[in-house]
């Protein structure tokens, strides 16, 4: 249960930041804070959209899904579900591979890092973390007989 | 025995309720932090308005749009590569322009301020002032703020430039000779000194009346500031003027 908590509440953070980036590459935020790296010059650049939407939308996206699931996972009905672990871990291993594209793009083609950005890698990093630990914890309980 | 379980059952239900109770306090906080952060850095004036004395310009003159004898002048300090300038020539502009600078309530002057941490800014400055020579420096202006993404952060953004030249029409060859020396320059150097002297420490920078304010500035926040200005003018023109 508390890997779960841990998952919402990092998925939660992302989400805050993400929203600030869409923002931001929408428009309605003037400067972008960025004390470390070049944001910018990252957000201005043509990796910055992806499917003809801004990444930090998909971002927006990928963190409301994890939010989500989370805490449905926290519901009593769901608390031992093994497809609620497993989803997340399939959902944040696309993530954390997506975060791993977006920063090999940053170092190696766009030369420039966006500390945002990374700061969101690790956090998919982590919480993939999290939801392999919490896949481990279900898969030690018996099974419940309507949560196979 | 069984009574005992059963006790430390509901010590744990309990338990477990408080717990997740503390997380949806703790979840909620973190919303409503993160939240309210971006509704601040949305809303914030960035810096705020500051009063600074209404000096005329020196040898910088910026490129004027609108009426030179309109009875207030908007002093705009913006650097070509920077996304709140951006933002603001291509969404807000657009009624200060119709509203104020068309109807003769204002004119709009543009200040060059190319910030050193952006490398292609004095080149897009540079490309703009060139198209001044032949009396599009607005048509670049604009192009060259609408296209920021594609040429902001590239090795090679002489080509951008010189396609946007070519697309309002200018003579390019004659464009692409000032642009190469570099002619302009000084006269940007002129107008970036121009708000150092004022005081301009961002970008964008509105200078209007005796108010200096920077940020994204909306329609509304213009026109008070304009509205204001011309007030001080109507009023200071009043008290020169010798009752009879």
């Amino acid at each position: 249960m508390k890997t779960r908590m841990g998952i919402a509440l990092l998925a939660m953070g992302g989400l805050i930041l993400a929203l600030y980036l869409t923002l931001y590459k929408m428009g309605m935020i003037g400067e972008l804070t960025c004390t470390v790296g070049s944001c910018e010059t990252v957000q201005l650049s043509k990796w910055a959209t992806f499917l003809g939407l801004p990444v930090a939308l998909w971002g927006v996206g990928a963190y409301l899904a994890v939010l989500g699931l989370a805490l449905v996972g926290l519901q009593p009905a769901w608390l031992e579900s093994r497809g609620i672990s497993w989803l997340l871990v399939g959902l944040n291993t696309w993530n954390v591979a997506f975060s791993a594209w977006l920063t090999y793009l940053e170092l190696f083609v766009i030369d420039a890092i966006c500390m945002w950005c990374v700061i969101s890698a690790v956090l998919m990093v982590i919480i993939l973390g999290l939801s392999l630990m919490d896949l481990r914890a279900v898969r030690g309980l018996p099974l419940a007989p309507d949560h196979r | 025995m069984g009574a005992g379980r059963g006790r430390r059952n509901v010590v744990k239900a309990k338990k477990s309720a408080s717990s997740m109770r503390s997380f949806y306090i703790l979840l909620a906080a973190v919303a409503v932090v993160g939240i309210g952060a971006i509704i601040w850095q949305t809303q914030r004036p960035e810096g705020g308005t500051r009063w600074v004395e209404n000096v005329e310009p020196g040898e910088a003159e910026g490129y004027l749009m609108g009426d030179p004898n309109a009875p207030v002048t908007i002093y705009e300090f913006a650097d070509f590569e920077c996304p709140a300038c951006a933002t603001w020539a291509t969404v807000q502009k657009h009624d200060v322009v119709q509203r104020l600078v068309a109807t003769g309530q204002a004119n709009l002057r543009f200040f060059d301020f190319p910030l050193p941490m952006h490398q292609n800014t004095t080149q897009a400055h540079n490309a703009a002032a060139c198209a001044a020579d032949q009396d599009k420096f607005w048509e670049m202006h604009d192009a060259i703020f609408v296209g920021q993404p594609e040429w902001a952060g590239n090795s090679r953004p002489k080509r951008f430039f010189e396609g946007y030249a070519r697309n309002i029409g200018l003579d390019v060859s004659a464009w692409e000779s000032c642009y190469e020396n570099g002619t302009h320059l000084p006269r940007i150097l002129a107008n970036k000194a121009e708000g150092d002297r004022r005081g301009v420490n961002s970008t964008p920078t509105f200078v209007i009346g005796r108010r200096l304010r920077p940020g994204v500035l909306p329609f509304d926040v213009i026109k008070a500031m304009v509205d204001s200005a011309a007030a001080e003018v109507t009023s200071s023109s009043a008290a020169a003027t010798p009752s009879q």
